[in-house]
C-alpha cells in the first residue's frame, strides 16, 4: 500500500484544551475514509493541520512525503473545504467556482456543471444570501469537481435535505469509481456514510481509538438477545461494550466475534445473534470510554468540547 | 516509526501563476477594489469642487487646496482590512500557501493603486492646464508634492495607497490572530511611542528642527522615505500572518 499521508504523534494544544494528543495514523492512496467521532473530538483540527490552515504544536505531518506547511506543490494537489468556510463578501458560487478552476488542476468544468444542476444551485445570488444547504452545496461542488489527488470534506452535507445528501453520496462514488482520489470524509450521519467509507478513522477526545477497514469494525463486536442467563453464558467473559435488559430478556453487545463451535451454542441456546451497525458500535465505543473517563476523573471527556469551540472560533 | 523522512516522493510541479491568480481572487470584490475607491473619489472631488466654486463665489480668487484629496487614499486602510478579513479565509480553501495570498493581494493592491495615481496624475495635470478649472481650486495638483514633477507625484500618490494598504492589511492580520486585546496592546504601544517622540522633541526644543526637516526634505524625499518604512511594515504583516491559522 501507498500512503499519501503519515502522521507521527500529532498534538494540538489550544490555549486551554488538549484537541490531538499524539496522534500517528496513515491515510493510503485511492481510498475512502471516515473520520468519525463526537463533536470536538478533533476531527477538524487533524484536517486543517494535514492542510497547512493550521499548525500543529507538535508531532509530524507528511503529504505526499513532505511537509504541507507553505508548500504549493502539495497544498494544490489537496482541496479541504470548511464546514463553516467564509467567502469574500461579494462572491457568488460563480465567482468561487472560477476561482476553484483557477487553483485545482485537475478541475472538471462539465462535472462542477452538472453538480450545480442536481443541487439546483443559484449562480449569481451572493453566497451570505445563500441558505444553509445552499452554502454546503458550494463546498461539495468545489470538493468533487476539484478532484484533488486528496480531498477532505468536513461534515459536508450540513442543512442538506435527504435528497441532496443522497445525490452527494451517489455523485462522491460515481465519481470516484472514475477518478480514483483519497478522500477524507468527516461524518456524524454513521449510518448514512458507512456504504461509502473503506476505512474508518474513529477519533474521540484526541486520540484515535480506531483504524480499521469499515468490514472488520463490523466484525469487531457481536449483539447477542435472548434469556439473561443464556446471554451471559455466550459473553463468556468478554468486554461487554453494551448492556440492554428487560425483565430477564438480555441484549448485549460485546467485542470479539464467536467461532463456529460457540456460534452453534448460542443458537441451540435460542439465542439471537444481531449484527451489530458500524453506527451502534462506534456510538457504544465512544460511550463506554467517556463513561471510563468520567470514573476515572480524567479530564479528556471535557476538553473535546473545549478544543472544538477553540477551532471554531478560529475559522 | 516515530519520525518521518521526506524525499520518496514524487517531485511535482507547482502550478504556474499560482499568485497572479490571487489578483483575480482579490478583484472578485469588485465593490472593494473598484467602486467604493471610485466613489470616493468621485464623491470627494465633487465635493472639493462645489466648496472651491462657494469660496470663489465669496470673493477668494487666491490658490484654493483642501485635504479632500486625501480620502481616496485613506481608504486603502479599508481596503487593506477587506482584502484580509474577507478573502483570507477563502484563499485557504483553494490551498494557496499564506505567501502567495500575501504577495498576490500585495500585487492586487498595487494595481488599484496604479490606477488611483493615474487618476490623481491625469487630474492634477488638467488642473495645472486649466489655472485649477478657471477658478483657482486644486483637487489633485498640490504645488508641495507636484515639486518634483508629475512622475514624483505619480510615485507619492502610489506610495502612499501601498502605505495604508499595508497598514490596514497588518492590523487586520493583528486583530485576526490576536483579537481585539492584541490590536488595543498594539495600537496603545504604538500610540506611547508617538508620545514619548513628541515628548523628546518638545523637551529638546527641536520643532523647528523637526519642521525643517520636513521643508527640506520634501514631497520626493519623504516618498522614498516612506518607500522603506512600507516594505517593513509588509515583512511584518507577512510574519504576523504566516504562521496564523485560517
Amino acid at each position: 500500500m501507498n500512503s499519501v499521508i503519515q502522521v507521527r504523534n500529532l498534538t494540538k494544544r489550544y490555549k486551554d484544551a488538549l484537541a490531538l494528543d499524539g496522534v500517528s495514523f496513515d491515510i493510503e492512496q485511492d481510498a475512502i475514509y471516515g473520520l468519525l467521532g463526537r463533536n470536538g473530538a478533533g476531527k477538524t483540527t487533524a484536517m486543517s493541520i494535514l492542510t497547512a490552515q493550521n499548525l500543529p504544536t507538535s508531532g509530524e505531518v507528511r503529504v505526499f512525503g513532505e511537509n504541507p506547511y507553505e508548500n504549493a506543490r502539495v497544498l494544490s494537489r489537496m482541496c479541504f473545504v470548511r464546514e463553516s468556510q467564509k467567502y469574500p463578501d461579494d462572491a457568488t458560487p460563480r465567482h468561487a467556482f472560477a476561482a476553484a478552476r483557477l487553483f485545482f488542476p485537475r478541475w472538471d468544468q462539465g462535472l462542477a456543471d452538472e453538480l450545480i444542476d442536481d443541487f439546483q444551485l443559484p449562480l449569481k445570488r451572493t453566497i451570505k444570501k445563500l441558505s444553509r444547504g445552499q452554502l454546503s452545496a458550494v463546498g461539495v461542488i468545489i470538493g468533487l469537481a476539484s478532484r484533488a489527488e486528496v480531498t477532505f470534506f468536513d461534515e459536508p452535507y450540513l442543512g442538506l435535505d435527504a435528497v441532496a445528501r443522497q445525490i452527494f453520496y451517489d455523485r462522491l462514488l460515481a465519481d470516484y469509481a472514475e477518478v480514483p482520489r483519497t478522500i477524507l470524509l468527516s461524518s456524524h450521519l454513521i449510518d448514512e456514510v458507512s456504504n461509502l467509507i473503506e476505512r474508518v478513522l474513529l477519533i474521540d477526545a484526541g486520540r484515535i481509538i480506531m483504524d480499521e477497514s469499515a468490514e472488520d469494525a463490523r466484525a469487531l463486536a457481536t449483539n447477542v438477545v435472548g434469556d439473561a442467563a443464556a446471554v451471559e453464558r455466550a459473553v463468556n467473559g468478554r468486554e461487554v461494550i453494551h448492556r440492554e435488559g428487560l425483565g430477564r430478556v438480555a441484549s448485549v453487545t460485546f467485542l470479539g466475534r464467536l467461532d463456529g463451535a460457540e456460534r452453534a451454542a448460542v443458537v441451540a441456546d435460542g439465542l439471537e445473534l444481531a449484527p451489530v451497525s458500524l453506527q451502534q458500535l462506534i456510538v457504544r465505543l465512544t460511550q463506554q470510554r467517556s463513561g471510563r473517563d468520567r470514573s476515572t476523573g480524567d479530564a479528556f471527556a471535557s476538553t473535546g468540547s473545549d478544543a472544538d469551540t477553540q477551532e471554531g472560533s478560529l475559522r | 516509526m516515530t519520525t518521518l523522512d521526506s524525499g520518496a516522493a514524487l517531485q511535482h510541479q507547482v502550478p504556474r501563476n499560482r499568485m497572479l491568480n490571487v489578483v483575480r481572487l482579490q478583484f472578485v470584490n469588485t465593490q472593494t477594489f473598484i467602486w467604493v475607491p471610485a466613489l470616493v473619489l468621485a464623491g470627494s472631488w465633487v465635493l472639493s469642487i462645489m466648496i472651491f466654486w462657494i469660496i470663489g463665489g465669496a470673493g477668494v480668487t487666491e490658490v484654493k487646496a483642501g485635504g479632500g484629496s486625501q480620502a481616496p487614499l485613506w481608504y486603502f486602510l479599508a481596503i487593506g482590512i477587506q482584502a484580509m478579513t474577507m478573502t483570507f479565509p477563502f484563499s485557504q480553501a483553494m490551498s494557496l500557501t499564506r505567501r502567495e495570498f500575501f504577495l498576490g493581494s500585495l500585487a492586487a493592491a498595487a494595481v488599484s493603486g496604479v490606477g488611483m495615481s493615474l487618476v490623481f496624475v491625469l487630474l492634477g495635470l488638467f488642473e495645472q492646464a486649466t489655472g485649477g478649472y478657471g477658478i483657482n481650486g486644486y483637487f489633485a495638483y498640490l504645488d508641495w508634492v507636484w515639486a518634483a514633477g508629475p512622475f514624483a507625484a505619480a510615485l507619492a500618490y502610489f506610495t502612499a495607497t501601498m502605505f495604508f494598504f499595508t497598514i490596514g492589511f497588518w492590523f487586520a492580520t493583528i486583530f485576526k490572530r490576536f483579537g481585539a486585546l492584541g490590536l488595543t496592546i498594539v495600537l496603545l504601544a504604538l500610540g506611547l511611542a508617538l508620545v514619548g517622540f513628541i515628548a523628546l522633541v518638545t523637551f529638546q526644543q527641536a520643532w523647528p528642527a523637526v519642521g525643517q526637516w520636513f521643508m527640506a526634505t520634501g514631497a520626493l524625499g519623504l516618498t522614498l522615505w516612506a518607500i522603506p518604512v512600507t516594505g517593513l511594515l509588509a515583512v511584518g504583516s507577512y510574519l504576523t500572518l504566516r504562521r496564523m491559522p485560517a
